[in-house]
């Protein structure tokens, strides 16, 4: 149901580095307003891109966000 | 009356550090032999003379994201910039050093976009949109330092479900051979990406291809066997990789019942490399 949500973070993290660094320094705040369930949120703060790949995080987007890309 | 002049198609990430990364030397090897190809193909496509290069490619969620992503886009205008990136990242990094902005051919671009509108084809249009490796990679190793004839851009949904219908693009395809006919223009197409990669688009399966699969295509490609390709699904390209064979799929509509000339074909674990070279009339 968060689809849309997880992406629309990853792709903000791809392409807004003011958020980026926010998230870097410290993920819990920046996603403090984020509509993600325990474990999406859990995935990101763990900047765990394979879990956030299998709950719906479209690939190409794990795979390129400078400094946090899966390869 | 306007020709297609000169039609490729190939992958697109054409980097030989990103493979030596991903693969190691047989990555940087192979890329090595794909691009060598690929610009041979650039060299028979500068001798054609095109008036412009219709170049189908598929957007990795950089020009589109989340607020739409069309189907099947005709980028209109008069300059294409190429996508920008800070600190990019593996085929991001493809980008780096290549020319900033490309012109475009605004009218072959417009005939494309308002006679397929006419002839019921729903297209989305951009004036903006930023093109990334798909589109840059191929244009830029198939022409080198020659110059670039002006480009139309054409990004079809490769992976945000639900994508067009491989039968969809090849008949938008044919709407693209029927406008280049009545235009004065002689124009080259080329389609890009793939073969088989990243299957399921699943992070586990990275380092999976489908070879079977993609030696088929080559194979209905090859004899112009083009009706069990417009019959491909789209839980056929997921399962396989094959997202990116709709870009092709556009292409081989433009050009039915042409046959195709297998110039490569490489085996990665990461990824089937291939170029592929149409014989037109």
């Amino acid at each position: 149901m968060s689809r849309y949500e997880i992406n629309s973070l990853l792709y903000r993290l791809k392409k807004d580095p003011d958020f980026r660094a926010r998230f870097l320094a410290d993920a819990n705040a920046a996603l403090a307003g984020a509509d993600l369930t325990d474990t999406e949120r859990a995935a990101f703060v763990a900047h765990d891109m394979r879990k956030i790949n299998e709950l719906g995080g479209y690939l190409h987007l794990v795979m390129s966000i400078p400094g946090l890309a899966a390869h | 009356m306007g020709t297609i002049v000169f039609a490729g198609a190939m992958s697109h990430v054409l980097d030989p550090d990103y493979y030596d990364r991903a693969c190691g030397a047989i990555g940087r090897r192979m890329i090595t032999e794909t691009m060598a190809e690929i610009a041979q193909m650039g060299e028979r496509l500068s001798a054609a003379k095109p008036d412009a290069l219709i170049v189908v490619a598929d957007d990795h969620l950089n020009a589109f994201s989340f607020n739409c992503v069309p189907a099947i886009c005709v980028r209109i205008g008069r300059t294409v910039h190429r996508m920008v990136q800070d600190h990019a990242e593996a085929f991001d990094q493809v980008l780096d050093h290549m020319p900033p902005a490309y012109p475009l051919h605004e009218r072959l671009a417009n005939a494309v976009l308002e006679q397929g509108l006419d002839a019921g084809f729903d297209l989305a249009l951009s004036w903006e949109a930023p093109v990334d490796h798909a589109f840059l990679a191929p244009v830029n190793t198939m022409l080198g330092t020659r110059p670039i004839p002006p480009l139309v851009p054409i990004f079809v949904n490769a992976f945000v479900a639900p994508q067009p219908t491989a039968r969809r693009c090849f008949a938008f395809g044919q709407h693209v051979a029927r406008v280049v006919a009545q235009s004065p223009w002689n124009v080259g197409i080329i389609a890009t990406g793939g073969l088989s990669h990243f299957p399921e688009l699943s992070l586990p399966r990275v380092g999976e291809t489908d070879v079977a699969f993609d030696r088929k295509l080559i194979r209905c490609m090859e004899t112009g066997e083009h009706g069990p390709l417009q019959a491909l699904t789209a839980e056929e390209l997921h399962k396989t990789g094959g997202h990116e064979f709709l870009n092709w799929m556009v292409l081989l509509g433009a050009v039915t019942p042409a046959r195709a000339s297998l110039r490569y074909f490489g085996e990665l674990p990461r990824i089937n490399l291939a170029a592929v070279e149409w014989q037109l009339a």
